[in-house]
């Protein structure tokens, strides 16, 4: 590894869990005023049973968005480049997430990199999310 | 493990729509100008976010509630459907800036089978250079359960 360039964890290391939320209903309405998100599935109760949920889910996106800070407040020298996630299980509004992430990469050449895998639980111990994210330096990158 | 679209497809079988693969339909260039005031107001809703001076990673994906690009997503929904959203992916070149221009691109294709419909959005300077790229898949279901 250059002189001067970041230390990277190993393989293996876990970031330390940090709930986010709960997210309630009022959350999840400023969330669609300010994404322009307003599918009803997520504001409006009888859209959502009538979908065969048992309460509004929150949008699936406010959860992702929990992941960056997440992330930059374990390692703010890093630049998130990649975030793929799938949406397992609904997270209903007045509940809060769990993420959990683990390193499950790690590369010092050509440039360094980390990939993590990354998990959200509910309250209900389900899975919400599953997700992978790419980090890079942004020393490195001049970027972010 | 039974994804949110799974459980909601099995309390509304038998009325799911009769899609077949289409071909990509592709949104004229859009341009897109980041203000202050709607990263602000994305970070409050999202909360956490300490640097309010940043553009957030998952900001973009509210320009697929642009109108052009609403209607795409009206359109190929079709009446009395939803979207849940299945998965989400973003990828980045360079990080968005605030007060800077952008010129999108999205272009949405529908899936059958379970029906699908997924958008990609490439986000350029205006020059062209590609700096983030988003892929937005979402499942289409019945907005309401059959009646009897």
């Amino acid at each position: 590894m250059e002189s001067g360039a970041p230390q990277l964890p190993e393989v293996g290391h876990k970031i330390p869990a940090r709930e986010f939320g709960p997210f309630d209903q009022k959350m999840v309405e400023q969330y669609a005023l300010a994404s322009g998100d307003d599918n009803p599935l997520h504001l409006d109760r009888k859209v959502a049973t009538a979908a065969g949920l048992a309460d509004t889910p929150i949008h699936g996106l406010l959860m992702l968005a929990c992941v960056e800070p997440y992330i930059l407040d374990w390692r703010s020298d890093l630049f998130i480049a990649g975030l793929r996630c799938k949406f397992l299980n609904p997270v209903f509004a007045g509940e809060a997430i769990r993420l959990f992430g683990r390193v499950a990469s790690r590369r010092v050449s050509p440039r360094p990199e980390l990939i993590l895998r990354l998990v959200a639980r509910t309250p209900r111990d389900t899975l919400a999310i599953v997700g992978e994210a790419t980090l890079l330096c942004r020393q490195a990158r001049g970027a972010r | 493990m039974k994804g949110a679209a799974e459980r909601i497809d099995s309390a509304c079988a038998g009325v799911e729509p009769e899609y077949t693969e289409t071909a990509p339909v592709r949104l004229p260039p859009v341009k897109v100008r980041i203000a202050p005031q709607d990263v602000a107001a994305f970070c409050r809703a999202t909360g956490g976010h300490r640097r309010p001076v940043e553009v957030p990673l998952t900001f973009p994906a509210r320009w697929l509630a642009l109108p052009d690009a609403r209607d795409l997503i009206v359109r190929s929904l079709g009446d009395g459907f939803i979207p849940v959203h299945e998965a989400q992916n973003f990828a980045y070149e360079h990080a968005l800036q605030i007060e800077t221009d952008y010129v999108l691109t999205v272009e949405a294709r529908r899936t059958p089978a379970p029906p699908r419909l997924t958008l990609r959005m490439d986000i350029a300077t205006p020059q062209g250079e590609v700096c983030a790229r988003l892929e937005t898949i979402l499942r289409i279901v019945p907005a309401m359960k059959p009646v009897g």
